[in-house]
């Protein structure tokens, strides 16, 4: 009997402990632009988004019908949504005196405004925009994109 | 006869039916996993350059409002451009919501010290100005030296430089908590030189607003 509340014990604390570590993803940016229902969804959980909140790598960026979101990532780079919408940032790294840079996002559904930063300047290959349908590779640009979802 | 009749009316109600939905009929479902992709120029004027490709295929987007469409399984459609009204009907929303651009101011230090030089102490109150017009600012402070010296003692020297202009932009009433620092010593240069060379254009502190 003893034996087994200690087994649930430790199941109960690996419960809690797993969305901790799960958060453990690095800061990439922040929410700068924000109007009607507009959400980040981070680790199954969804939190409506306000200006100056902090957006993690693997968060999800979802607006409602009447949303819009724009954010801004450590590397300058720019994104933005407009209603019905939702994209995902799948990795984020920027620690350029290391050389070690990276961006990925998958368009998900509905529309967005994409301008790059300095992690497609300093390496462009290293920035992959990804569509249900297709690969998008940038040289300093600006993007619109239209994603009906699958 | 009278079956006829029926008919003849029935058909006439769906026609009815028809024109007045017409409108509608263009709106034939979009297929799933659509994507269009539309280049839009810089704020300079310039345009940038992109790669839109699949196992199938792949199209470059190089002039203003160049565009494609993609369905998976298929090579992206040839290359058109969208006019500026469609571009702003159907992704005016989005740009809407774009944040201000970041901007970018790098300070200047004499050498082997951590005093700006004079032209750049004027600088700080244009950055304090410039924080102003951004939701939520943050301040990027990042220090940088030239290769004279040890690339341990630079990251050093480099913090140090970057602490000064935080403090300086603190003073001039930027809220210390927007404020981030850090130093990357002689590992990023703006103009690349060999080790131990006395260049005052790396000799300085990049400050990101965004």
């Amino acid at each position: 009997m003893k034996a087994r509340q200690h087994w649930l014990v430790a199941i109960g604390l690996v419960l809690l402990a797993a969305p901790a570590f799960a958060q453990q993803s690095s800061p990439a940016g922040r929410i700068k632009v924000v109007s009607g229902s507009a959400f980040i969804v981070r680790s199954g959980g969804t939190i409506p988004a306000e200006v100056g909140q902090t957006v993690f790598e693997s968060d999800s960026l979802r607006t409602g019908d009447d949303g819009r979101l724009g954010i801004t990532l450590d590397d300058d780079t720019r994104l933005s949504l407009g209603p019905s919408s939702e994209v995902r940032l799948n990795s984020f790294r920027y620690a350029p005196a290391q050389g070690s840079v990276g961006l990925a996002m998958s368009f998900l559904r509905g529309i967005a405004v994409y301008v790059s930063g300095q992690i497609a300047k300093l390496a462009p290959d290293s920035v992959r925009l990804e569509t249900p349908s297709a690969i998008v590779g940038v040289r300093g640009t600006s993007l619109a994109l239209h994603v009906v979802p699958e | 006869m009278t079956f006829a009749r029926r008919v003849v009316v029935l058909v006439a109600v769906a026609a009815g039916l028809q024109w007045a939905c017409g409108p509608f009929r263009s709106r034939t479902p979009q297929p799933k996993g659509q994507a269009t992709v539309v280049i839009l120029p810089e704020a300079d004027g310039t345009v940038g350059r992109a790669t839109v490709s699949n196992p199938n295929g792949s199209v470059e987007l190089s002039t203003a409002r160049a565009s494609t469409r993609v369905v998976p399984g298929v090579a992206p459609e040839a290359v058109t451009i969208m006019s500026e009204e469609e571009v702003m009907r159907r992704f005016g929303a989005a740009i809407a919501a774009q944040p201000p651009a970041p901007a970018h101011f790098t300070l200047y230090f004499e050498f082997d010290s951590d005093e700006l030089t004079a032209e750049s102490q004027r600088l700080v109150s244009q950055v304090q100005d410039s924080v102003k017009l951004y939701p939520a600012p943050q301040v990027a402070v990042v220090g940088h030296t030239d290769t004279t010296g040890s690339a341990t003692a630079n990251i050093g020297l480099g913090l140090r430089r970057a602490e000064v202009v935080r403090m300086r932009l603190i003073e001039a009433g930027v809220d210390r908590s927007a404020i981030g620092v850090t130093s990357h010593g002689e590992a990023t240069l703006l103009v690349p030189t060999a080790d131990n060379v006395n260049e005052p254009r790396n000799r300085r502190v990049d400050i990101t607003v965004r």
